[in-house]
């Protein structure tokens, strides 16, 4: 180890050019896509319009606000009212999609599987639909009139109906399912193929039968994937925005306050009130941060315990 | 809204200034100083784009780019789904380039010239041409001093309705809202539904409560007063908050898919529209072509003849356009020439704002949809009648999304339609003040 006071010697100059040259892309799109929008998002925050004039036609300027804008989502019932809708959504969607996705993963794992690379590509394929997309087909699938299941289930006396207040949460759980499980599942499934074979053969020669290969070795030795596939959920979920917004006109359950995200787009293009919807955005960033955190080291910490 | 006496004058000159400080502040564009643009040197070419979403617009624009080669209009068409055109329009202005001229309802010309983003098009001499217009449309795009842009087309409210369905059910024509309420328990008797209450759409409750002579927005000095709460506007709240809860009415929302079904198989068998809503039911009925009428909308008392209005738009210029007097040239002749207006007809418009260049013959163009009704008569006779104090308030797109909120909110049982009206009353002042305004209750 060199001493503080050394100079660096020529190579090591060269090395830190070159480890520069190899960061400055990307610290120059991070900047620029990441840093950027964010503290612009802050900045736009602390604002607030102000209207001269009589009647407030005489033009627009934009003044401090202090954490104004802050204080009005808190207090704005509908805003709140959208994030306990999503974590209603991610307690009960999130723990049954990524369950369905190991499932999938493990059983296009499992030796005695057919057909692998037909099902993995099956299963993945709605994620390839985009959500939009994906929202309008089910639309039709969920409008009463036009969805085949509501008249299916009509014929035979069971009046359902897909979008409405009780159900409409769980229609688009339905549609979100649809899309990420196969994700998630090949997520799983490339963790499993970087196990060694030759834990399992040794789990064989010790007498484990298929159950509890899948379950005491591939099931903790993916453990990460695990994790990792249900902090990307929270977020998801948390951010969640094409489904309502698709299947809102369908529908008379949902508000323009549905989830965080869609409250903010309206306040953002409907009430054209840019600063109150930035200061929506960061705070649903500081949820998302406050609970994948959270879980990570929730996780973190029970992994701690078991070894 | 319009001005309200000599003694109160805008002072246009001296806030553009501030409109230039405030946008320099965030780093905006340099267009929308307080200059006013040098506009276009004789002979030059210039390019104008026009954001518009108008079924069959694209020829008149066709049409003008012919005859004027120096003044060439793009159009760009933008989806009118939830708004979403203005949506754009807020941004672009925001962002500095939005486009020269737009297409933008009545309802929505408020927000845009509180959001700094329309020119004042008296400056280029809008007052001259006003003439060729229907005076309470022009008047609606009246604030302060100006006038801020071109009427286009109005939406006369009228009752679309099947007759072969109303004729073999032996159900008159409503006359009265009462005879509308027997109508519905009649068709209902029947199977049928006679309409939906669409919990999103705010236009038509507007529409029905402007019937009711109702005044949501009145602009007394400097001050925006609201009165989304009236008696009248309650009277309608009640009405439909019957209807909805005796089931004699569907809940869905109009022009989506699910109401396309109802009405192309008939199960819903009548819809309160407006004059616009010909090329709608044509268009997407075709199979019941001939089995139409239209009749006016019902009345609250008997012999009575209170009209509404539901939707209708303009051609706006926008401020940061740099050649204002041909835009306001082109917006001029694109709603008033007669070449221009019949084209707009056959797109399938709003009743035209133009005093003239057409016949009443030129409006009947689906004639044969309506059995061969003169169904333009309807929406012409209402069109006069319809109370043309009603001004639109600034904010009329969040007062939507709120009451549509509410009478979601309502529809799936939590509270009445009056809590709605209340709830909305105190939102939409809430907004206003909220925007920087002085506002109070009416």
């Amino acid at each position: 180890m060199s001493g503080p006071f050394r100079r660096p010697t020529r190579a090591e100059l060269r090395n830190a050019r070159a480890a520069s040259g190899f960061l400055l892309p990307f610290l120059a799109l991070f900047v620029l896509c990441f840093l950027a929008p964010i503290g612009y998002a802050v900045y736009q925050s602390l604002l607030r319009t102000e209207r001269a004039g009589p009647l407030g036609i005489g033009g627009v300027t934009e003044a401090f606000a202090g954490l104004e804008n802050y204080r009005q989502a808190l207090q704005d019932s509908g805003f709140l009212a959208g994030f306990g809708r999503v974590l209603l959504f991610g307690v009960v969607q999130i723990p049954l999609m990524i369950l369905l996705a190991t499932a999938l993963a493990l059983l296009l794992d499992a030796a005695s599987a057919r057909w692998v690379g037909f099902f993995r590509t099956a299963f993945f394929l709605p994620y390839g639909v985009p959500g939009v997309i994906a929202s309008i087909l089910w639309g039709f699938l969920y409008v009463p009139g036009i969805s085949p299941f509501v008249e299916m289930a009509g014929s035979v006396g069971w009046d359902v109906d897909f979008l409405s207040d009780g159900t409409v949460l769980w229609s688009i759980a339905n549609i979100v399912t649809w899309q990420y499980t196969g994700y998630n599942m090949l997520v799983l499934i490339a963790q499993l193929k970087s196990v060694p074979s030759e834990l399992y053969e040794a789990a064989r020669i010790d007498g484990a039968g298929a159950w509890q290969i899948a379950l005491r070795v591939k099931l903790p030795l993916i453990r990460p994937a695990l994790v990792l596939t249900t902090v990307f959920s929270l977020i998801g979920t948390l951010q969640l925005f094409a489904e309502p917004m698709v299947l809102r006109p369908l529908s008379n359950a949902i508000d323009s306050g549905f989830t965080p995200n869609l409250h903010a787009y309206n306040e953002a293009f409907t009430g054209n009130n840019q600063h109150a919807a930035a200061a929506e955005a960061v705070l649903l960033a500081l949820v998302a941060c406050v609970l994948s955190f959270g879980f990570l080291r929730l996780v973190g910490r029970r992994g701690g315990e078991d070894r | 809204m319009r001005p309200n006496g000599p003694g109160r004058r805008t002072l246009l000159g001296g806030t553009a200034a501030a409109a230039g400080l405030a946008l320099a502040g965030c780093g905006g564009s340099g267009d929308d100083g307080g200059d006013k643009p040098a506009g276009r040197k004789k002979g030059e070419k210039i390019s104008l784009t026009f954001w518009s979403w108008v079924p069959g617009i694209e020829k008149p624009v066709a049409l003008w780019n012919r005859e004027n080669p120096e003044v060439q209009v793009k159009l760009e068409k933008v989806s009118a789904v939830n708004g979403a055109q203005y949506s754009k329009m807020h941004a672009a202005i925001k962002a500095g380039n939005p486009p020269d001229l737009g297409q933008i309802e009545y309802t929505t010309i408020p927000s845009f010239v509180l959001d700094d983003g329309l020119a004042a098009l008296d400056e280029y001499g809008a007052a001259e041409h006003k003439s060729k217009f229907v005076g309470w449309e022009w008047d609606q795009s009246v604030f302060g001093d100006s006038v801020f842009a071109v009427p286009q087309d109005s939406g006369p409210m009228g009752l679309f309705l099947r007759r072969d369905l109303f004729d073999r059910w032996g159900i008159d024509t409503p006359a009265t809202w009462d005879d509308y309420e027997a109508a519905a328990e009649a068709v209902r008797a029947e199977g049928g539904w006679i309409e939906t209450f669409s919990a999103t759409n705010g236009n038509r409750f507007a529409g029905l409560a402007w019937q009711a002579g109702a005044r949501w927005f009145a602009a007394e000095g400097d001050t925006w007063v609201v009165a989304v709460d009236d008696e009248p506007t309650r009277r309608v709240a009640d009405y439909w908050e019957n209807l909805v809860r005796r089931r004699l009415v569907k809940t869905i929302a109009d022009r989506q898919n699910a109401w396309y079904k109802d009405v192309q198989s008939g199960d819903i068998v009548s819809w309160t529209g407006a004059s616009w809503g010909d090329a709608l039911l044509a268009g997407n009925a075709p199979d019941t072509a001939g089995k139409w009428r239209v009749a006016p909308l019902p009345q609250w008392k008997k012999g009575e003849n209170a009209h509404a209005n539901w939707g209708g738009s303009t051609t706006a210029v926008f401020k940061a356009c740099k050649y204002p007097e041909d835009a306001l040239a082109f917006a001029v002749w694109l709603n008033s020439d007669p070449g221009s207006v019949k084209l707009l007809i056959e797109g399938g418009y709003g009743f035209p704002s133009a005093k003239s260049g057409y016949s009443a013959a030129d409006l009947e163009v689906r004639k044969d949809f309506f059995g061969g009704q003169k169904y333009s008569e309807v929406f012409r006779e209402a069109g006069r009648a319809v109370d043309t104090s009603w001004k639109w308030g600034p904010a009329v797109d969040t007062l939507y999304q709120h009451l549509g909120d509410a009478f979601t909110e309502a529809l799936g049982g939590g509270g009445s339609f009056r809590e709605v009206l209340r709830k909305v009353q105190r939102q939409t002042l809430a907004d206003l003040k909220e925007k920087g305004l002085k506002a109070e209750a009416g």
